[in-house]
């Protein structure tokens, strides 16, 4: 075995590194309010709000997610709107997202039995507050694990960007594989890959663990 | 002047008519029970008087004043968002399931009402808090978590916690229903201790020995409908309806 190459190899990688994890953060920092907005939309009173919600959704998880960045990046500039390859994976990525987040929040926060709006509600608590004090810390609670495979799955999917040029860390690696004509890149872009989904579900685990505190 | 007064009250579930015409006046300090078979409408009129459910009939007021009105055509009013949340703020619930906030302490959950509602200060609230645990005999359980507790100790928790925004009139819908029955006692026992400090307090339940010691006037229900009432020993040691001596009969046996 090589060792040089395999230590040079790694170090060309993480250069790939970088794109990743902006990409996979800054997806989650934007999509996990945004998904959070949309399925309060999706359950609210107003028949308009559940109507773009609900078309949001549709619109989103129902076509490819790479179809959703080439449109941004390709499409949009046709009216007027530019975005360098990063915003628009970003855009892209976030809008995607959250429209999956926010099936999931719906489905949490409809989990949660009926007794707990109608005892926040008969001590005055308004519709807001009873949302985020009563219902919604309940809600993150059990939409932890599929979260978690939500999060995961976009470690995985941030590979896609090779789409429109970006140099990501499966991109990186393919151009090693492709001028060394050796897979040693390609095997340690899985293992980066496997660390970070390691680390994510540890993660994961732990703030299962800190909700423990209670079950109902 | 009464704490609450229903009039005419009536309220259907699409063609099922549950509440028929139901006139209720509760003055202060009054503790009423209402039993009757299930399907009879009382947790229904409970839900309404809070305005969990809204009526289709007659009117509810509270310390005088409209929740409910009829207009001149007889129509059924509701008065301004406004004015319904001051009114609401009067009644306390309890109920069978007793739906304290799991991820909130027992202590948390006491307060979270008056925090978040009234913008009490902490230390305040929480000072409250505690002589309302003394008060229900949970002082040791302050920072515990609903799930580390009893049904009994639930409910008696869930009494705190409406106790502390301080309402004029109780309403306990069932609330020993979902417990085993020895720990009904312990709950009874503090609903006893508040009727003897005149609470006013408006009791759905299946107690009839609690209706019997405690009440100071009984209202049967059947199929919506008040059928009969008067104090514990004209309802049970005499009742003249016979809906309510088969009811009576069947349940005291």
């Amino acid at each position: 075995m090589d060792y040089d190459y395999i230590i040079n190899t790694a170090i060309a990688i993480t250069k790939g590194f970088k794109v990743t994890y902006s990409l996979l953060f800054t997806t989650l920092l934007l999509s996990l309010p945004l998904g959070l907005l949309i399925a309060l939309a999706r359950i609210s009173k107003s028949r308009l709000l559940q109507y773009v919600a609900g078309t949001y959704i549709w619109l989103l998880r129902g076509t490819p997610l790479l179809l959703q960045v080439f449109f941004i990046y390709f499409g949009l500039p046709a009216f007027g709107i530019t975005f360098d390859s990063m915003t628009a994976a970003i855009v892209a990525f976030s809008l995607n997202y959250a429209a999956y987040f926010a099936e999931i929040f719906r489905s949490g926060i409809q989990s949660i039995d009926r007794g707990q709006y109608e005892s926040a509600d008969v001590l005055g608590l308004t519709y807001t507050q009873t949302m985020k004090r009563i219902i919604i810390p309940q809600m993150a609670k059990r939409v932890l694990p599929p979260v978690s495979n939500e999060v995961i799955t976009l470690v995985k999917d941030t590979a896609l960007v090779f789409g429109i040029g970006l140099l990501d860390t499966l991109r990186t690696a393919q151009i090693i594989v492709t001028r060394d004509f050796n897979i040693t890149a390609f095997v340690i872009a899985g293992i980066f890959y496997l660390i970070n989904t390691l680390i994510l579900t540890l993660i994961f685990n732990r703030l299962e663990q800190k909700y423990s505190y209670y079950y109902d | 002047m009464n704490i609450l007064s229903i009039n005419n009250v009536s309220k259907k579930f699409g063609d099922l008519e549950v509440l028929k015409n139901i006139t209720i006046d509760v003055a202060e300090g009054e503790v009423i029970a209402i039993i009757g078979p299930s399907g009879s409408g009382k947790s229904t009129l409970l839900r309404c008087i809070i305005k969990l459910v809204n009526i289709d009939k007659g009117s509810i007021e509270i310390e005088g004043k409209p929740m409910v009105y009829r207009d001149t055509e007889g129509n059924s009013i509701y008065s301004s968002d406004k004015d319904i949340r001051v009114l609401r703020k009067k009644m306390g619930m309890v109920f069978q399931n007793f739906n304290l906030f799991p991820h909130k302490s027992v202590l948390e959950n006491i307060i979270e009402a008056p925090l978040t509602v009234n913008n009490a200060i902490r230390k305040e609230a929480e000072s409250t808090a505690d002589k309302l645990l003394a008060k229900v005999g949970l002082s040791d359980k302050r920072n515990s978590f609903p799930c580390e507790l009893s049904g009994g100790q639930k409910q008696r928790v869930a009494i705190a916690r409406a106790l502390a925004m301080n309402p004029a009139i109780m309403l306990f819908d069932e609330p020993t229903s979902a417990l085993d029955p020895e720990l009904t006692g312990e709950v009874l026992r503090v609903m006893k201790a508040l009727a003897e400090e005149r609470m006013t307090m408006l009791v759905v339940t299946h107690e009839m020995a609690f209706a019997r010691e405690v009440a100071d006037r009984v209202i049967f229900m059947d199929l919506g409908e008040i059928i009969e009432q008067g104090s514990p020993k004209e309802v049970f040691g005499n009742p003249t309806h016979p809906r309510t001596k088969a009811f009576l009969g069947q349940i005291l046996r």
